[in-house]
């Protein structure tokens, strides 16, 4: 992942490589040197494109042919009636708008498993290639671009295709180094992980993936357009080959598909070692090298190239001397509560939700009111994670509305509510599993409903893990750190997203009981900072010495609520408990 | 374009000789040549979908060399052979001939085969104004380079000349054909060819049962086999690339449906004559290993040779035909040119090939219409007690057989 | 457009759905159970296809026999392939480059072999087609489709009735869990690759009874037997038989009604469409 600080030294050697190869022609480089970088140009162009969508966001195309398919015919039907930048802007655009139709249809899918991502991506391959095929598109001779007139640099045809396909590569290498480091890659890099997670830290994931994959599509479409020229001869058979998305993947993957500069890596050493093994005497044993190559390099290397740079710079790279750690700032250092306004923060209204006909939520009203801890209990399947996947945007009530800080937001996504300053935590917690203790954190600040910058993002994230007790942990993966640390990553993800109402969900479940005398004083230290909270949990001894106020649910609907003592003594609330061997009153 | 070839029953010994060739190749005796060897440059499709191609071209290319080395080579000099692998990929090919123009610094090239692979090359050559030689070009239309010479005689439009000549041999037998069923892959240099004949047989009012157009690579070819049943023309015309000559006969089969005639046009020639399926099967031919093709020693010899190196390479279908003959031409043409004028300029050769032509293996070849092509050399050819003949024209039929039409 | 051509080309369309299914079974094993998206599934069923050409043809020994050699080797083939990746813990990833490299080991050991030429298995084995009524039901055909219903119903049987069947959806679930119950994950794994390398073994045969081959032919089956694997729900044996189904007779029934070009267009458009309007059926 992307290092903290903004390094543009990756940038900087781009743009120099770009200077450097196109300047290469001027002291003579064989032609066959231009040829053959083409060809490795081309390569990373696509291989780098796929990874802009597939590496960092997890969702595997296996339709990049599709894209590249665009391109190629958009040069082959244009390139004799229009300048060749146009064709490549064409073909750019064109796959784009694919792209992000194709994203439209198939992201709107509710729980698009990788899989079928995989193979919505093979079929529109396929469906477009045979449209091509029928149509006078190709219509099945295929297409000659001899007539194409390409502008002269260095007076010489060729040496143009060659600095177009080095503009392709360097753009998406660009490309895929500016979308790592910026809000939208660490978007991705969440979706990747756990896109619901995503979604409800603030995460746009809808709109992130169809930039994705538009973006992905327009670097892959405006290398199809270059490539078109580079062949001069295109036909449906060899475009539209499953061999063009298996190499990109093969290339991605082995360079290391979540490390911008991985694909290049990838795509150089297999169109390097394909392009180099062309003995007419020994073709057979060259191509066994290949495939020999690929296993065992997949084997030793199963982060990629790039994984193992990291892994090598990583441990060269001494651990930062950290600050004293800031006194463990017990109570006495907390803030006073900020006083309890009575005004409702959130309003849910009449909220009905069933699933094939169970109701599971049915006609809840309630409010929260600025500052204050609702509890909420009740028998379990009573309602009371529904209700929660409801607040954050989760779910879609059948019914009801939810005004939140004065304004109607019945129709918000996931996202779009924790901008207004809804957060949660999930009763198993839900780290994203390849980001570091402190990335995880970052998300939620830059995402949530303060929307920090990055820095701003940094800085806060290393404040909440000092407060939450996590800063020694920052650099590791949640797989390293135990249960209770992952329940306060959780905390300290919720709190840095700077919401106004913090929904925690069974967060002492699972905990040592000294362990919940701590968790206990962290949400007292959580609404000492002004939020209010709903609090769900089945520890009684806990709810009655946090809540303010207390709200029972029971078969969907909500059976009791005032003060905590006189709730629990209620006769329904004793009777719904009745038998529930959960409840601990 | 690939043109392949099918199985004999036949255990075979594989392993060691196929290994032995593939490392070998030897260049042959020099025993009539001297001095530095004219290097000759060229790509084949040695891995991949047209490997199966490329092995022929590979073992006649050797053969003609080995030939041509004991007869004095190119110029007194041995001719050699700096031969890579393009992977059956195009852009691989134009990296390669770059390659070898420019790094090997190759006295002359000499072309790969299939129509889109020799478009890359035909585009780099034009660049270094290098002759280019090829062999199976499928599309001469696309051919727009004044320096390029095709070993595969077609004529400059045999989706015209090559459809009338198949017709007007059919027709020879005197029986009333009177409808046709066009079944063709949309592979390019059969597409074309298969588009054109619609027109030819409109113009000798030979009504159209059926055009049925598939993509190349289809696997089910039960469908189409019931539309030519229900079509039941008099003639079935497939634009065949490789197997699906095969596969619908054997999807025929299956629905018990035999075409009354059939003609095929490139099948992998091998199959359609074993299989019974193949009966009377006719599909079209430049150069078959029968008279007056080998007439001549060399022909006869390059015959003998490639039966020997087809099986050592394990090779199923060991006879020679379009493939290499067009591969064998090719080589002729250009080592003929280069003795002819005692250079090895491209632009003397040109001249050369371009005023005289070639005399080859599969017989005159010119180059002094549009685009080069000259003649249309292509012949009717048809499966006859389980062996290939030549039918038409007149001239070359296979002594004794005529073609025979129902 | 008669109902006969109709009908003939909807049931070429079942036995090819048939095909897809057999060839796909083994290949959703493997990527639901051990995670592994094995493309060399498809060269394991060349190379059996190749051995059955060789033990069946020249020789003239029965089919049946040539499977009795082929499916044990194909199952050991399918073990040992699934150690070596076990060994170095090879994740959903890295696991298609190296299948992917196998499978280039076995296209050049198979060209090596046998040429990259044409070859055709020549057998006088189950030709012919049964006539029934106005339609034609080829024997060979009839077979494959008889054993690859078998095998799918056979395999969603195993899986659901069987404690190991019981024991492998399990273990997926929850690996640990699972082995605390005494689940032998990793002899599990192993007989499922081994299983689903000997479907590869059973497929090659009907291949090499069915078809013409070439070495290159194994990259052709890809698209088509991936998407029948995705669409049927990985891991559902009766999943693959019944997506295998819908895609053949959907190409079949384009090809007889329209232009056989545009074969590819309907079940895929149907595909997409399906997946977008119901996901969850798939």
């Amino acid at each position: 992942m992307g290092a903290p600080r903004k390094n543009y030294a990756a940038p900087a050697g781009i743009g120099a490589a770009a200077l450097g190869f196109a300047a290469l022609p001027m002291f003579g480089a064989w032609p066959f040197a231009e040829s053959f970088l083409y060809l490795l140009f081309f390569w990373i162009a696509l291989a780098t494109s796929w990874t802009v969508l597939s590496g960092y966001s997890g969702y595997v195309s296996f339709g990049h042919g599709a894209f590249y398919g665009v391109g190629v015919y958009a040069t082959a039907n244009l390139g004799a009636h229009v300048p060749v930048w146009l064709c490549l802007l064409a073909g750019g655009l064109l796959a784009a708008c694919l792209g992000a139709a194709a994203g439209l249809v198939v992201f709107r899918v509710k729980r698009l498993r990788g899989e079928l991502f995989a193979l919505l991506t093979l079929a529109l391959a396929i469906v477009l290639g045979t449209v091509i095929l029928n149509t006078p598109i190709d219509g099945g001779p295929g297409i000659s671009l001899m007539a194409v007139h390409l502008p002269r640099i260095y007076n010489n045809a060729s040496s143009t295709v060659y600095l177009l396909g080095m503009l392709a590569a360097m753009a998406s290498l660009a490309a895929a180094w500016a979308v790592q480091n910026s809000r939208l890659g660490r978007g991705l890099f969440a979706i990747a992980d756990d896109e619901d997670a995503a979604e409800i830290l603030g995460v746009p994931t809808l709109r992130f993936k169809i930039a994705a994959l538009a973006l992905s599509a327009f670097l892959a479409g405006a290398a199809g357009s270059v490539h078109a020229l580079f062949v001069s001869y295109v036909t449906v058979g060899e475009t539209f080959s499953i061999t063009v998305p298996l190499f990109v993947l093969l290339m991605s993957v082995l360079g290391g598909a979540r490390r911008w500069y991985g694909p290049a890596i990838g795509a150089v050493f297999v169109a390097g070692l394909t392009n180099l093994l062309v003995g007419g005497d020994w073709a057979l044993a060259a191509r066994a090298l290949i495939g020999f190559t690929l296993i065992v390099a997949t084997l030793y290397l199963p982060e990629g190239v790039a994984g193992l740079i990291e892994h090598k710079f990583r441990a060269r790279e001494k651990p930062e001397p950290r600050r004293a750690p800031m006194p463990a700032s017990a109570n006495d250092n907390a803030p006073a509560p900020a006083p309890i306004s009575g005004a409702p923060l959130l309003r849910i209204e009449d909220i009905r939700l069933a699933f094939r006909g169970v109701r599971a939520l049915d006609g809840v009203t309630l409010d929260i009111r600025e500052g204050e801890i609702l509890g909420l209990v009740g028998p379990n399947g009573s309602g009371k994670s529904t209700l929660i996947n409801v607040i954050s945007g989760f779910y879609r009530p059948d019914a009801g509305s939810l005004v939140f800080a004065g304004e109607d937001a019945s129709g918000d996504e996931g996202h779009r509510r924790a901008r207004r300053g809804i957060a949660r935590t999930f009763q198993i917690p839900r780290p994203f599993r390849r980001l570091t203790v402190l990335e995880n954190v970052v998300v939620a600040g830059e995402f949530g409903a303060r929307g920090l910058d990055h820095a701003a993002a940094l800085a806060c994230a290393r404040e909440l893990l000092e407060f939450v007790g996590l800063a020694e942990r920052a650099d590791a993966l949640p797989a390293a750190i135990n249960l209770h640390q992952r329940k306060f990553l959780e905390l300290a993800r919720a709190l840095a997203s700077g919401a106004r109402l913090i929904m925690l969900d069974e967060v002492l479940a699972g905990l040592t009981p000294s362990e919940i005398t701590t968790a206990i004083a962290m949400v007292r230290k959580i609404r000492a900072t002004g939020a209010a909270i709903l609090f769900v949990e089945h520890n009684m001894r806990a709810v009655l010495a946090l809540a303010d106020r207390l709200i029972v649910l029971n078969q969907g609907k909500i059976i009791a609520q005032g003060g905590p003592r006189a709730v629990i003594s209620d006769p329904a609330v004793i009777s719904a408990y009745l038998g529930d061997d959960d409840a601990q009153p | 374009m690939t043109i392949s070839r099918a199985k004999i029953p036949q255990p075979s010994r594989r392993e060691i000789l196929a290994l032995a060739l593939a490392a070998g190749a030897a260049p042959a005796a020099f025993a009539q040549t001297s001095g530095a060897p004219v290097r000759v440059g060229g790509t084949l499709s040695l891995t991949g979908p047209l490997a199966a191609t490329g092995a022929i071209h590979k073992i006649v290319g050797e053969i003609f060399i080995q030939q041509a080395n004991k007869a004095g080579g190119m110029l007194g000099r041995p001719i050699e052979w700096v031969l890579l692998d393009d992977q059956s990929k195009p852009d691989l090919a134009r990296t390669l001939y770059e390659r070898l123009i420019t790094v090997d610094k190759t006295d002359l090239i000499i072309g790969p085969y299939a129509t889109a692979n020799i478009l890359s090359a035909m585009s780099v050559a034009q660049r270094y104004n290098k002759i280019l030689v090829h062999s199976t070009f499928g599309i001469p239309k696309l051919a727009a380079y004044e320096r390029h010479f095709p070993g595969w005689p077609l004529g400059p439009n045999p989706e015209v000349t090559v459809n009338a000549m198949a017709i007007d041999g059919i027709l020879s037998a005197g029986k009333p054909v009177k409808t046709v069923t066009i079944v063709t892959s949309k592979f390019p240099s059969v597409n074309f060819l298969a588009a054109g004949a619609r027109e030819e047989f409109k113009k000798r009012g030979i009504a159209e049962a059926a055009f049925i157009e598939f993509e190349f690579g289809a696997r089910d070819f039960g469908p189409i086999a019931a539309r030519v049943r229900e079509a039941n023309a008099d003639l079935l015309y497939m634009g065949a690339i490789g197997l699906e000559a095969n596969q619908l006969l054997e999807a025929m089969e299956k629905i018990n449906y035999t075409p009354k005639n059939h003609l095929y046009l490139y099948p992998a020639p091998g199959p359609l004559s074993l299989s019974p399926l193949g009966k009377d099967a006719l599909s079209l031919t430049i150069y078959e290993d029968l008279p007056p093709f080998n007439a001549n020693p060399q022909a006869a010899e390059m015959a003998k040779l490639y039966r020997e190196a087809g099986a050592k390479a394990g090779m199923p279908f060991v006879d020679p035909e379009t493939q290499a003959g067009a591969g064998y031409a090719s080589w002729q043409i250009l080592t003929g040119a280069v003795n002819a004028t005692k250079s090895l300029d491209d632009e003397a050769l040109t001249a050369h090939l371009k005023k005289n032509g070639a005399d080859t293996i599969v017989g005159k070849v010119r180059f002094d219409g549009p685009g080069n092509y000259g003649d249309d050399l292509m012949r009717l050819k048809q499966v006859q007690d389980g062996k290939w003949a030549v039918v038409w024209p007149k001239a070359v039929q296979t002594p004794g057989k005529t073609i025979v039409i129902k | 457009m008669s109902a006969t051509l109709l009908g003939q080309s909807v049931l070429s369309g079942i036995f090819s759905g048939c095909l897809y299914a057999l060839l796909g079974l083994g290949l959703t094993l493997s990527w639901r159970y051990l995670k592994i998206i094995n493309l060399a599934h498809f060269a394991f069923i060349f190379l059996a296809a190749y051995l059955t050409y060789q033990l069946a043809g020249p020789g003239g020994r029965p089919p049946w026999l040539v499977l009795l050699i082929v499916v044990p080797l194909f199952f050991a083939l399918g073990v040992a392939q699934q150690a070596l990746l076990d060994h170095f813990k090879v994740d959903e990833f890295a696991s298609i480059i190296v299948t992917f490299g196998m499978t280039i080991l076995a296209e050049v050991f198979i060209q090596w072999i046998w040429s990259a030429d044409f070859v055709r298995l020549e057998t006088q084995f189950l030709r012919g087609s049964f006539e029934v009524g106005a339609f034609f039901l080829p024997k060979q055909e009839m077979l494959m489709a008889g054993a690859s219903l078998a095998l799918c119903a056979a395999t969603a049987g195993f899986l659901r009735f069987t404690w190991t069947g019981k024991a492998l959806r399990a273990s997926l679930d929850n690996p640990p869990i699972a082995a605390s119950y005494g689940v032998p994950g990793q002899r599990l794994a192993l007989m499922t690759a081994g299983a689903a390398g000997a479907l590869a073994g059973v497929g090659g045969a009907f291949m090499a009874l069915l078809f013409t081959l070439a070495p290159s032919q194994i990259y052709t089956w890809f698209g088509v037997v991936l998407a029948t694997v995705m669409l049927g729900g990985l891991g559902s044996a009766m999943g693959v038989f019944a997506a295998g189904l819908l895609i053949g007779v959907c190409e079949a029934v384009t090809m007889a009604l329209t232009a056989p070009a545009w074969a590819p267009v309907v079940p895929f458009t149907l595909l997409i469409v399906i997946l977008v309007l119901w996901p969850e059926r798939v």
